[in-house]
């Protein structure tokens, strides 16, 4: 029963994460998009500590105040500034449209589930109903890297990938060492913060925060 | 003790520049000398390997270093072009204000960038390597802008991007090995280490890791610069600040071939070496097409040297898909290219120095403008396309005869093929550039330095390498080789 509750818990907060990556894909916003960041930062460490509470690892809750404070919190801070910043700039003509876009993204997490078969059938975890979830939201997110053009919106294409990733870690492993957790926030953050510049460095240099500018080097 | 006079001198480097506010000229000497602190710590380092065996600071499962053969032949490579780097770089800034904040800024993020590489061949922990090759991204990507034009902006934002959407997937695929890992053998301590990685690897599923070592291979595929994940690389190589552009194309391209090295040994003991082997022979060859037909319509000098990057990084996949021979032949072209293209790119700075355009077309007369300059940067142009005597032609050479002695007859052939497209072309070029008349308004005449002097060694190296191969090197690349093969 206490397993019951906890796979169902994770499934629910997996679905609820890649929904959030959807968000992105359907509404033509950037405010849009930072909430549904946030959102998905606020399921991720929830799901961390409901994994340490049920799999009896105190470990992951000060992992899950980190995503909290770091994910949840200041990141969504920063996003909202620098959208300030540029004024209300809309994703207007994306490469792919949004039912196209719709389309991919469920043939992804269908292609998700696929590849994910394997895994399933050698771990019993009561989490492993989130593995394909986690595998979907990988490439969902790494589709809205390449089909959107505001450099802000590459920007969250890229931090959901990285979420993504560490919900992978989280129901598939329990959890990286806390070593590990800790480099890789680091490197998080320090890679946001530079990407921050560089957007700002766009904007100055383009004025624009359109990647289509960017075509000055070829061949 | 050695490992730490190693690593700390680029570290503490870093940290003096970002104290010292505004920048003084010595921070330029003290990242000098802890450049060759470094240098000298690497031959130690590989001295001690190759007699005593693997050094590490605690008991093989559960030390957080570990310095084997392998390790010890790329930290030589890349402490030997951050020197090169360091004492070419030390004019990077001219004495007004805006030039010594640059160099400032230049300063903190070469040496934390030589760290980062530094710390990823040298530390055992899988994940831990990949948030240092990560920290490589965020570092190299800060010096690209150096100069802010609008070719800059847009190499440094292709280069963040690309590389940390690839080095993510790369972590997805370390992720997934160590979820099989923790399924099979539960949590121990050291887990993510490669030699006990190494040893758990035979009750491994091997389906879980062909789809781990899928993703790694992307991943750590896309920073190497193997195509068709390359696209970053010739924006980034071409913008950034030559000494950068040294030490990115000579050997941060190279960690990234050492972590893909170390993974294919995991893979390989519970997965048949065909797999991966078959993998990095068919990304090899496209990186190598891709690299050789974009030389022929190059009209960039800097871009002509990134893609020639390109093009070796395949030849170096090749080799580690070749077995034995064709490894200690991959891994003898990473030290000749860490070599070859650090000094090509560096004296690619000076001319673009002199003549301030990066066309190829409006370089001419270059053995009249820099005698020294362009005489050295024919020769690193020759090296590059594997004319002997120098080391490129032996690698080179080996590593068809390993394609051959495998009975793969036809990657050999096609390996020949691509190879005579990029003499052909990559000569042409330098044809071009070395004779004729000097435009107008470029200074004619040079004076023989200091750091063409180190340049001049590099030569030396090269012909060292391509005439005799010492038996310390050999002996230091067959022990690497045997750190890899199953």
């Amino acid at each position: 029963m206490v397993n019951g509750t906890f796979s169902q818990l994770v499934t629910l907060g997996s679905s609820g994460m890649l929904l959030t990556a959807l968000i992105v894909l359907w509404r033509k916003g950037v405010p849009a998009y930072i909430t549904a960041y946030k959102w998905q930062a606020w399921l991720l460490a929830a799901i961390t500590a409901t994994v340490g509470y049920y799999g009896r690892d105190p470990q992951l809750y000060w992992v899950a105040a980190g995503l909290l404070a770091l994910k949840g919190v200041a990141i969504p801070a920063l996003l909202r500034t620098m959208q300030r910043r540029f004024g209300a700039q809309r994703e207007a003509t994306p490469y792919v449209n949004t039912e196209v876009s719709l389309v991919i993204a469920s043939v992804l997490v269908l292609f998700a589930y696929v590849l994910a078969r394997p895994w399933m059938t050698v771990t019993h975890l009561p989490t492993r109903q989130g593995l394909p979830l986690a595998m979907g939201l990988l490439f969902v997110s790494l589709f809205i890297v390449v089909s959107r053009k505001k450099a802000i919106t590459q920007v969250i294409g890229f931090l959901m990938l990285e979420n993504a990733i560490a919900l992978l870690a989280v129901v598939g492993t329990y959890g990286v060492p806390l070593l590990v957790e800790f480099g890789v926030f680091l490197d998080a953050l320090m890679g946001f913060l530079v990407m921050q510049i560089f957007v700002y460095h766009i904007h100055e240099t383009f004025d624009s925060i359109d990647v289509e500018e960017l075509t000055r080097l070829r061949h | 003790m050695i490992l730490s006079v190693l690593l700390m001198p680029p570290l503490l480097a870093s940290c003096l520049a970002i104290l010292v506010r505004p920048y003084k000229r010595f921070v330029g000497w003290v990242s000098l000398i802890g450049a060759s602190l470094s240098f000298a710590a690497s031959i130690a380092l590989c001295a001690t390997v190759v007699t005593a065996g693997p050094l590490q600071d605690a008991a093989s499962a559960t030390a957080l270093w570990r310095v084997d053969a392998l390790s010890s032949l790329l930290a030589l490579c890349i402490a030997f072009v951050a020197l090169l780097a360091a004492i070419l770089g030390q004019r990077v800034g001219r004495p007004d204000r805006e030039e010594l904040s640059q160099t400032r800024h230049f300063r903190i993020f070469t040496n934390a960038f030589v760290f980062t590489m530094l710390a990823a061949v040298t530390i055992q922990n899988v994940a831990l390597m990949w948030v240092a090759i990560e920290a490589t991204t965020i570092t190299s990507a800060m010096v690209i802008p150096l100069t802010r034009t609008k070719a800059s902006v847009e190499a440094s934002w292709k280069y963040i991007l690309i590389c940390s959407v690839g080095i993510a997937l790369a972590f997805a695929g370390t992720v997934l090995a160590y979820f099989d890992f923790v399924t099979t053998a539960g949590e121990v301590p050291g887990s993510l280490n490669w030699t006990v990685l190494r040893a758990t690897a035979p009750s491994l599923h091997p389906q879980l890791l062909q789809l781990a070592f899928a993703f790694i291979l992307i991943g750590y595929g896309t920073k190497a610069g193997m195509a068709p994940m390359h696209t970053w690389l010739p924006d980034a190589h071409s913008e950034a600040p030559s000494p950068i552009s040294a030490m990115m194309s000579g050997v941060l391209l190279a960690v990234a071939m050492y972590a893909i090295a170390r993974w294919k040994a995991v893979v390989d003991v519970s997965v048949s070496p065909w797999f991966t082997n078959s993998l990095l022979t068919a990304f090899g060859l496209l990186s190598l097409t891709i690299g050789a037909f974009s030389l022929v319509i190059q009209h960039h000098y800097k871009r002509m040297l990134a893609y020639s990057s390109v093009e070796h990084m395949g030849l170096v996949s090749i080799g580690l898909a070749l077995g034995p021979l064709g490894t200690f032949a991959a891994l003898l072209h990473v030290v000749n290219h860490a070599v070859a293209k650090s000094m090509s790119f560096l004296l690619a700075g000076r001319i673009l120095h002199r003549y301030e355009t990066t066309e190829i077309a409006k370089v001419t007369g270059l053995l009249r403008v820099m005698p020294w300059t362009g005489s050295l940067f024919a020769v690193g142009i020759l090296a590059l396309v594997g004319l002997p005597p120098f080391g490129l032609f032996v690698s080179e050479f080996l590593l068809v005869r390993a394609a051959v002695v495998s009975g793969r007859f036809w990657v050999a052939g096609v390996v020949l093929v691509l190879l005579l497209i990029v003499f052909a072309s990559l000569i042409d070029h330098l044809n071009g550039m070395l004779y004729g008349e000097a435009p107008a308004g470029v200074a004619v005449g040079e004076r023989c330095n200091w750091s063409l002097a180190a340049l001049a060694l590099s030569v030396g190296v090269l012909v060292v390498l391509g005439v005799t191969l010492p038996r310390p090197i050999s002996a230091l690349i067959t022990q690497s080789v045997r750190g890899v093969i199953p």
